[in-house]
C-alpha cells in the first residue's frame, strides 16, 4: 500500500505542474548564484584579496581559480543536503493536515490502510522529485565548478557520498518530521513553519565552514549518514506513534 | 446473525458525551435508519460502527468484527464495510476514474479496472470518468462517493447524510440509486435528518438524540383513511377485514387485512355514511417530534 499512497502522491503533483516547476527555483539559486560570484571574484578581485580568500580557506599555492573553487567545492556541499530537506517541505508539511483540509482524510481512514502505509508513502512522494532535482543542481553545479576551475574537482569522494547518499537520507529525515508535524499540528502552515526547523543545524554548518572556522571531510560525512539512517528509523517510529486517527477527525486545532 | 449489534456505546469527546448507551440492531438485507437532528451523535454512531472511532464503553459486532473501548474495528472491519462520508472526499486533480481505482485498491477490491468500470457505468459516470473530480457536478461527486462505498462489495454500507446540500435533480438520482441498493438486499444504515428520505427508503430507523429515544418501524404499506360524514364506532363491523383500526374524530384509520371494497362494503351496510377513502401513511415526523419532546423532558 505504500507504493498506491505513493504514486497518488506523485500523480497529485504532476498535475500541479506550477508547484513542480516552482520547486527548481532554489536549487537554480543555489546553483547560479555562487557560481556567477565565482566567476566575477576570479576576474574582478585584486591579486591580493584572492591570496586572502585562498589563506583563509586553506588553498594556498594553487592557481586562483582553481583555489577558489575548491574552496567553493568544499563549502557549498552543506547546501545541497540542506535543498531535499527543504524543497518538499511545503509537500509534506500539507500531506495530514491538507488532506484534512479538503476532506478526504476520513475516506483516506475508512480504509484498511495502516499508518505506516500513509506515513511512508507520503514521505517518499515528496521525496523523490526533491532528490531527483537535488541531483540534477548538484550536477550542474559540478559542472560549473570545473568549468571555471578549469580542471576536474567535483565531484570528488565527499561530493558523490553527500549527494548519492547522505542526501536522500536526510531528505527522509525531513519529510518524516514534516509528515509527523502535519499529523499534530493541523494547520498546514504552522506545520510547514515547524518542519522547516529541520534544516536549521545543516545551514549553522554551512555558516561554519563559509566563515572558514572548519573543513568537514567524508569521515564527518560518513559518520553523519549514519546517525541519520538510525534518526529515519526512529523518526518513522515516533511518526507512526503520533498518527492518532481519532484525534485527526475530531480536533481542529 | 445481525450485520450489526450495537450494544450500549458510548463515546464522548473532551467530557462532552456524544453517544450514550445505544443499542440496535441491524438484520443483513436491511435498510436501516438513524435519525436524529443536527449533533445527535448520529455521525460518531457510524464512525464507531465503520471501525474510525474506538468506543468509550459498550461493544458492537459489525460484519463478525468486535469493536469494544480502545478497539476500533481495524483494518479487517474497515475491509468489510463501506462508508460514505459527509463530504464525497477526493481529489480534486485526479479523475473521477483514477479516485475510484485509487480507493478501490486501497479497500483490496478484486478485479478492480472490472469493477470501476461496473459502477461508473451503472452510476451513469462513464462517460464522465475521465474527468477531473474538480469538474463533476454535486450530484455526480455524491454518486461517484457512493461507487467508492460499494466498490469492495462490503457487508455493510454506512451512509451519511447522502442528500445534504444536493438539489431536487441530484437528491433523486441519489435516492434511486439507494432504492436500487435496497432492492438487491444490500444491507444499509442511512444516516439522516430527512424524515422522508427514512419514510421512502428504510423499514426500520433509530431516533437518536445523545442516546437511543426508540426504535421504529417504518410501515411502508401504509394505512386507510376513511373520512366519514359522522362520527362512527366500527366495533365489530370489521371483524377479520383488519390489523389494527382507531378513529380520530369522523375519520378512521384503518390498518387493512382485506381489500378496500370489502372494507368499504361491510361499512356501508353497517350505515356508514363513507365520504372519501385514500391511503395514508402514519407520518413518521408526528411519531419524531412526540419521541423528541418525550426525550427532552426525561
Amino acid at each position: 500500500m505504500i507504493g498506491l499512497v505513493m504514486r497518488k502522491e506523485l500523480l497529485e503533483l504532476r498535475r500541479s505542474p506550477v508547484l513542480l516547476l516552482s520547486m527548481f527555483s532554489l536549487p537554480a539559486t543555489v546553483v547560479a548564484v555562487p557560481l556567477a560570484l565565482l566567476a566575477w571574484v576570479v576576474r574582478a578581485a585584486p591579486e591580493e584579496a584572492l591570496a586572502f580568500v585562498q589563506d583563509v580557506y586553506g588553498v594556498s599555492g594553487q592557481p586562483p581559480a582553481a583555489g577558489l573553487a575548491t574552496a567553493l567545492a568544499r563549502t557549498w556541499l552543506p547546501m545541497f543536503l540542506v535543498l531535499p530537506i527543504f524543497l518538499p517541505i511545503l509537500l509534506a508539511a500539507q500531506s495530514i493536515g491538507g488532506e484534512r483540509e479538503r476532506r478526504t482524510l476520513e475516506p483516506l481512514l475508512a480504509t484498511p490502510v495502516r499508518t505506516l502505509d500513509i506515513i511512508l508513502g507520503k514521505s517518499f512522494a515528496a521525496l523523490l522529485p526533491a532528490v531527483g532535482i537535488t541531483w540534477l543542481a548538484a550536477a550542474a553545479f559540478c559542472a560549473g565548478v570545473d568549468a571555471v576551475a578549469g580542471a576536474m574537482l567535483l565531484p570528488d569522494s565527499a561530493w558523490l557520498f553527500g549527494t548519492l547518499l547522505l542526501s536522500p537520507l536526510l531528505a527522509l529525515f525531513g519529510n518524516a518530521a514534516a509528515v509527523a508535524v502535519s499529523s499534530r499540528v493541523l494547520d498546514p502552515r504552522a506545520a510547514q513553519n515547524l518542519a522547516a526547523t529541520t534544516v536549521l543545524p545543516l545551514l549553522g554548518l554551512l555558516v561554519v565552514q563559509l566563515a572558514g572556522r572548519i573543513a568537514l571531510g567524508p569521515r564527518f560525512y560518513f559518520g553523519l549518514a549514519a546517525g541519520v539512517a538510525i534518526a529515519d528509523v526512529a523518526l518513522i517510529f515516533v511518526a507512526v506513534r503520533l498518527f492518532d486517527r481519532e484525534r485527526l477527525l475530531t480536533n481542529w486545532r | 446473525m445481525a450485520a450489526i449489534d450495537a450494544r450500549a456505546l458510548s463515546k464522548s469527546f473532551g467530557g462532552r458525551p456524544a453517544c450514550r448507551e445505544v443499542s440496535f440492531t441491524v438484520e443483513r438485507g436491511e435498510v436501516f435508519g438513524l435519525l436524529g437532528p443536527n449533533g445527535a451523535g448520529k455521525t460518531t454512531m457510524l464512525r464507531m460502527l465503520a471501525g474510525l472511532y474506538a468506543p468509550d464503553s459498550g461493544s458492537a459486532e459489525v460484519a463478525g468484527c468486535l469493536v469494544g473501548p480502545g478497539r476500533p474495528g481495524g483494518p479487517e472491519l474497515r475491509a468489510r464495510v463501506g462508508l460514505l462520508t459527509e463530504a464525497p472526499g477526493f481529489y480534486d486533480r485526479l479523475t473521477a476514474r483514477e479516485n475510484l481505482t485509487f480507493f478501490a485498491r486501497l479497500q483490496g477490491a478484486r478485479e478492480v479496472e472490472r469493477r470501476c468500470s461496473a459502477l461508473l457505468e451503472r452510476f451513469g459516470l462513464d462517460l464522465h470518468a475521465a474527468r477531473p473530480f474538480a469538474e463533476l457536478s454535486r450530484g455526480m461527486k455524491q454518486k461517484l462517493a457512493i461507487a467508492r462505498a460499494l466498490v469492495h462489495e462490503p457487508e455493510v454500507v454506512f451512509l451519511d447524510e447522502p442528500t445534504v446540500g444536493l438539489d431536487p435533480e441530484a437528491t433523486r438520482e441519489v435516492r434511486s440509486v439507494i432504492a436500487a441498493l435496497a432492492a438487491e438486499h444490500a444491507t444499509i444504515v442511512l444516516c439522516t435528518h430527512h424524515l422522508d428520505e427514512v419514510e421512502r427508503l428504510c423499514s426500520r430507523a433509530a431516533f437518536i438524540a445523545g442516546r437511543l429515544v426508540a426504535v421504529h418501524e417504518i410501515r411502508q404499506e401504509g394505512l386507510l383513511r376513511v373520512e366519514l360524514a359522522a362520527p362512527f364506532a366500527p366495533d365489530g363491523v370489521l371483524q377479520g377485514l383488519f390489523r389494527n383500526v382507531r378513529t380520530q374524530g369522523s375519520a378512521l384509520f384503518i390498518e387493512p387485512r382485506a381489500e378496500v371494497p370489502e372494507i368499504v362494503a361491510a361499512l356501508v351496510a353497517a350505515g356508514a355514511r363513507i365520504l372519501s377513502v385514500t391511503p395514508h401513511q402514519d407520518p413518521l415526523e408526528d411519531a419524531w417530534l412526540a419521541l423528541l419532546a418525550e426525550a427532552r423532558l426525561r
